[in-house]
């Protein structure tokens, strides 16, 4: 689904590079997390996958007919005078989708029963599941999450991993995610992708938690 | 009142204004960029002085040059990612530079001045016309853009992924302001123009509503200030602007005051 080759990249276009010789494949149906300490590239690596930029060198490779894409909450304006419904049907339009049935479309993160209330209004749980929403309009084949827990709280979050997970097991969706959220990276991701010092690797999340995880039980990327 | 000809001139400007300062006062408000529906309003001062200067139509001059300092903001945003309130300031300083070196040199042959405050004496045929055709043109982009413009504002990233061609909007965008400025410059006047792109979707987003419900809240305020301001100047012998922007301040204060002790 994503074939990334050799991807060197660094804001000035010379070394060091940020990102270095990155090399991934993501397969059909995968869930993937990239993980890793802040500043390690990551986010980098997703607007570098959404084509937002340019590799120095290298190639990024996307074999999808339509991508869902859920941004953090605070890249967006959560303060904007805006209903669910108007979100869900002023993208449905974008899309030049024919027929948009809001209803259905937020009941698939079960946000149905929200349609009439301002985003402003949501939790950070509920903003969460309808940007989810959002992201499915158009059946893409690929999602891509970046940090889809940020500033959710736990219950919440247990309710979105739930979503994704669904997603992922039984409508075989591909899911790429960014993760701060190292506990759900380790439980619901098929594989996990470290980012340190520019260079990434791809680990069972096994292997993840045997060589990330401290005596204490807390994590450290 | 209505019996003079240059009232139902002014009443049918009125109504353009009123439709039209919401439609590009509402996207401009909500993406913090209200200071350059104020930029464009000194540049249209320049493209009035411009077309006096060369005989055609103020109107005509005033939305081509804005639409120029419009895009140019928009091109310029590029190379000052950092300091974009830089480049108000210079598009500012060009502008107000062109329009004063042209009014204080003598040359014009006609008086800039009622563009400054507003003047409803003054609105000819020819500018009805270009106001019509300029406003049935701006009102079918808004209505053909209008959820992309939402998206533009609401969640940038989220059009792009959607194939939303983002520079493309922005500049008919830019241009839609310019038309909107331009036709609002005769009649209120290019000091107040801001306040009539601001206050109104000011007023109507504290009631709390959705997008459509915010923008046609935003017309009623739009109109009734408008319309207040055009009535009251009539008998006062005063320029409307100023007491258009006055009865949308006095609006906006009311809508304040009601929702506080609603919320309360």
């Amino acid at each position: 689904m994503i074939t990334i080759t050799d991807l060197n990249f660094s804001y000035t276009g010379k070394k060091p590079y940020l990102l270095s010789e990155i090399n991934l494949n993501v397969p059909q149906g995968a869930y993937i997390s990239i993980v890793g300490n802040n500043g390690c590239g990551k986010s980098t690596l997703l607007r570098l996958i959404l084509k937002f930029m340019l590799p120095t060198h290298g190639s990024i490779r996307i074999n999808a007919s339509r991508i869902g894409y859920v941004p953090q909450k605070k890249d967006t304006d959560s303060a904007f005078p805006i209903t669910v419904k108007e979100v869900i049907h002023s993208y449905g339009r974008i899309l030049h989708l024919h027929s948009i049935d809001v209803r259905s479309i937020l009941s698939v993160t079960g946000m149905e029963s929200q349609a009439e209330e301002l985003v402003g209004n949501l939790s950070g749980g509920q903003y969460q599941r309808m940007l989810i929403a959002r992201a499915l309009m158009g059946n893409p084949d690929l999602l891509i999450l970046d940090e889809p827990s940020t500033g959710v709280d736990v219950s919440s979050q247990k309710e979105i991993y739930a979503v994704l997970h669904r997603l992922n097991t039984e409508q075989r969706l591909t899911i790429l995610a960014v993760e701060h959220n190292l506990y759900a990276a380790a439980r619901y991701s098929s594989m996990l992708y470290h980012i340190a010092n520019g260079h990434g690797h791809l680990c069972t999340p096994q292997h993840y938690l045997d060589e990330y995880m401290t005596r204490e039980g807390s994590f450290h990327a | 009142m209505l019996d003079y000809t240059f009232m139902q001139h002014a009443l049918l400007i009125s109504i353009c204004i009123a439709i039209l300062c919401p439609c590009i006062g509402i996207f401009l408000v909500l993406k913090r960029y209200s200071m350059i529906g104020d930029t464009l309003a000194h540049a249209s001062l320049a493209g009035v002085t411009l077309g006096l200067f060369f005989g055609a139509s103020p109107i005509v001059s005033a939305f081509i040059f804005t639409s120029v300092a419009g895009v140019s903001i928009e091109f310029l945003r590029q190379y000052f990612r950092k300091y974009t309130d830089l480049i108000l300031a210079i598009v500012l300083s060009v502008s107000v530079g062109i329009a004063i070196t042209l009014i204080t040199s003598g040359v014009l042959h006609a008086n800039a001045s009622a563009y400054l405050f507003g003047s409803i004496l003054t609105v000819s045929n020819v500018d009805l016309a270009v106001t019509a055709a300029l406003s049935l043109a701006a009102v079918a982009t808004f209505i053909i853009f209008y959820h992309q413009l939402i998206y533009l504002a609401y969640d940038e990233t989220a059009a792009r992924i959607a194939g939303v061609h983002v520079k493309t909007i922005n500049y008919i965008f830019s241009i839609l302001v310019a038309a909107a400025i331009a036709i609002s410059i005769r009649s209120v006047g290019m000091l107040v123009i801001s306040s009539l792109i601001a206050l109104p979707v000011a007023s109507a987003l504290q009631l709390r509503k959705g997008f459509k419900a915010t923008f046609i809240a935003s017309v009623g305020y739009s109109f009734f200030a408008i319309l207040s301001g055009l009535v009251i100047s009539y008998y006062a012998g005063a320029a409307p602007g100023g007491i258009t922007a006055l009865v949308a301040a006095g609006a906006l204060l009311v809508t304040m005051l009601f929702t506080h002790s609603r919320n309360r």
